[in-house]
């Protein structure tokens, strides 16, 4: 986690070796807090769990994060909702939301940054494979850490998705003639190679056809073709 | 069976063409589906003699098509043949097509082609002589064989059809009963109106060698034109009159071979063209004119709308049609290959080497980008990249899974799947499981049949909207000028 376009980050420190002294109620809430390991743990079940009262338990995670034993995590799932974990462990994919979330939010100027890195790369290339992508990615050192075949492929996908690219099979002919035959290659959606993204379609392209209020349009009552204000400005008439 | 917004714009067409009691008969047949005279008179509530006017209006304009079947007789009583109609819901749809088609026949074979196609589109069903006839009034021109040389090239082209056999009869067959229960087994309705409409329509298509065949009736054709004047003067004083059940189209009166449009051809036409445009701007150049040549190759076997796979072609074959086209004669066997490769096609080494091409797989993907943009308009990119990834996969994903692979936050996921499955677009499934404590997973799938037959009724809807606001248009404009 934490991958940025930035520096690298920084490194956590060990728990100490002697550990401190601790009260009972402190020792109970850090063994609940640490039979969750890395999935950490909602305040409210740390009291649940031990049946100790509000009062005690704040008090004692703040000794305990004090102490160093014990951090704050962001779930995620739950962004409002305090939860703890124990130092030793790092938050488990399921909190964090993966290698693409800072913080638990989705680094998005990263992903567009590769986004637009790996488009650019393409447009010049007219075809693409992912080992081919990621050398162009390591070898442009735009991002400070090693990207994996499984970071690009998640990059390419999310482009096929939005129509920027295509996954194509080589045919070993023509932009091709340097990748063997059947090997999955990515090229840009518009063969003018101007990615332009999603064309739109003969439907969508009507008013009713992109109206997020057809379901309700009748030839009688609130909203009907007549009075419609989306067909006036298509035929850009006004009366 | 028939969507809703399918039969408001059917019923719309029909009545502002040919009159609402036309239309109460339309709409009551594309609700009640397989109907004898009787049911038709008893559910519109209209006079036996305008139920009989309305189903020959709508049979000249081949709307509906009548048949007859065999019924088993009560105790003791022999089976009896009774006549039923089924109304042909894309006929009417192909109404509003009309003007595209004619652009057609005006691009394709020229003017004097387009005059008599146009007389096709409007009455319906003519015969030779009444084609001859009504050029003579509209055009002045009177040379019959300029005209039969149009006719025959409409024919070649299979722009036009001999029309199908009147009132087919339909081979018994368990289930014939009338759908009219109401509501209720639904899909099962559907299912057996659909069968038996195919059905019917196979048996009244006259055979492929007779249906674009021309020669013989030009023959006929001169010996009916002495009586013609006979026939038509027939012809009025019977619609004016009552007639029997069993008669309701004049099956009886005097055969006069008539015609009609063909359009199944305009239909295959205008598919192989969007199919080839597909391929064309998803793959390339050469795969566009690979398949263009296998669907030249396969016209005459594809003009259904159920055909999903062409035929075997051999490559040579494919080969010999590529080379004509703009742009093939570059091609090799190896470029070919490559390029069938490349539509999916699948070989058969059983003759040799032959290729079949999957045209249902490329209209669903086609139609399918067309369902997705109308998401990226309607909820955004976001939403469109989900709906993307939905679609692609075909099976149900979980909303964390959703959201890992379309890079979109995990509580927005959950936000824009909500509202695509409100909205009919999703199908959602609860998992709970129970490990300590519950957990609820929620999974997510486009379901594509169902889907497309919304996307459908939407277009019958939107389709709709326009005529009702340029019908208001047209209504201002008058207002205006009083
Ligand atoms: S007529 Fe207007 S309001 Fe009705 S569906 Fe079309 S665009 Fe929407």
């Amino acid at each position: 986690m934490s991958r940025s376009l930035g520096g690298p980050s920084a490194k956590r420190k060990r728990p100490e070796t002697d550990a401190p002294r601790l009260v009972d109620a402190e020792l109970a809430i850090l063994n609940s807090i640490k039979s969750k390991k890395d999935s950490g743990i909602w305040i409210r079940d740390i009291k649940l769990d031990t049946k100790l009262t509000d009062h005690v338990v704040n008090k004692s995670l703040k000794s305990l994060i004090a102490k160093k034993l014990v951090k704050e995590v962001v779930n995620i799932q739950y962004k409002g909702k305090k939860h703890y974990m124990a130092v030793e462990f790092e938050p488990s994919k399921e909190i964090t939301g993966g290698e693409w979330y800072t913080n638990g939010n989705l680094d998005k100027e990263l992903i567009n940054a590769l986004q637009r890195l790996c488009l650019k790369y393409m447009m010049a290339q007219r075809v693409a494979t992912l080992q081919g992508v990621q050398n162009e990615l390591k070898r442009s050192g735009v991002v400070n850490f090693e990207v994996s075949a499984q970071q690009v492929s998640e990059i390419l996908n999310s482009m096929v998705l939005d129509d920027q690219i295509i996954e194509v099979k080589s045919t070993g002919l023509g932009d091709y003639h340097s990748i063997p035959i059947g090997t999955i290659c990515y090229r840009t959606a518009s063969v003018a190679g101007i990615a332009k993204g999603a064309k739109v379609g003969a439907f969508a392209s009507t008013p009713c056809g992109a109206c997020p209020r057809i379901s309700l349009c009748t030839s009688e009552g609130l909203i009907t073709p007549s009075s419609c204000v989306y067909y006036s400005k298509w035929l850009d008439i006004d009366f | 069976m028939v969507s809703p917004h399918g039969i408001l714009l059917a019923t719309h067409i029909i009545s502002s063409s040919y009159g609402e009691q036309c239309s109460k008969v339309c709409d009551c047949l594309l609700r009640h589906g397989i109907l004898s005279l009787a049911q038709i008179i008893r559910f519109t509530e209209l006079t036996k003699e305008s139920v009989v006017n309305c189903l020959r209006v709508l049979f000249n304009q081949n709307c509906v098509q009548p048949f007859s079947s065999q019924r088993e007789g009560g105790f003791g009583e022999a089976p009896r043949i009774v006549t039923q109609y089924i109304v042909l819901f894309d006929n009417i749809i192909h109404k509003l097509r009309a003007p595209k088609f004619m652009q057609i026949v005006s691009e394709e074979l020229g003017s004097d082609c387009l005059n008599i196609f146009h007389g096709l589109i409007q009455h319906g069903r003519l015969s030779l002589n009444r084609i001859i006839e009504r050029n003579e009034q509209t055009t002045g021109k009177t040379d019959v064989q300029v005209l039969k040389e149009s006719f025959n090239r409409l024919l070649n082209f299979r722009f036009i059809e001999r029309c199908p056999s009147p009132e087919p009869f339909l081979a018994p067959q368990d289930n014939e009963e009338p759908p009219v229960k109401k509501r209720g087994a639904r899909r099962g309705e559907t299912q057996e109106v659909l069968t038996v409409e195919q059905r019917v329509l196979e048996a009244a298509t006259p055979m492929e060698s007779l249906r674009f065949l021309v020669d013989v009736d030009f023959a006929s054709e001169e010996k009916v034109e002495e009586t013609h004047a006979k026939v038509t003067l027939g012809k009025k004083r019977k619609s004016e009159a009552m007639v029997p059940d069993e008669d309701v189209m004049g099956a009886g009166e005097k055969k006069e071979v008539l015609w009609r449009v063909n359009y199944e051809e305009f239909v295959r036409r205008l598919r192989d063209k969007a199919c080839i445009s597909y391929v064309k701007t998803r793959l390339n150049d050469e795969a566009s004119i690979v398949l263009s040549a296998i669907l030249e190759l396969s016209k005459n076997s594809t003009v259904r709308h159920k055909v999903v796979e062409s035929a075997y072609l051999s490559i040579n074959a494919i080969y010999d049609e590529v080379i004509k086209k703009d742009g093939g004669i570059g091609m090799d066997f190896d470029h070919i290959r490559a390029s069938l490769a490349q539509l999916g096609c699948t070989c058969s080494s059983a003759d040799g080497e032959a290729y079949s091409i999957d045209l249902k797989g490329i209209t669903d993907k086609a139609q399918s980008e067309e369902v997705e943009s109308v998401v990226l308009k309607r909820y955004g990119r976001e939403a469109y990249r989900i709906f993307r990834l939905l679609s692609k996969a075909g099976r149900f994903l979980e909303t964390d899974k959703i959201s890992d692979d379309t890079f979109v936050e995990k509580k927005d996921t959950l936000k824009i799947l909500y509202k695509l499955w409100k909205d009919d677009l999703l199908d959602m499934e609860k998992i709970m499981l129970n490990g300590g404590k519950q957990v609820a997973f929620l999974l997510w799938r486009v379901n594509k049949g169902p889907l497309f037959e919304k996307f459908r009724d939407e277009m019958y809807h939107a389709a709709l909207n326009l005529r009702l606001r340029i019908i208001h248009e047209q209504e201002q404009a008058k207002e205006v000028r009083l």
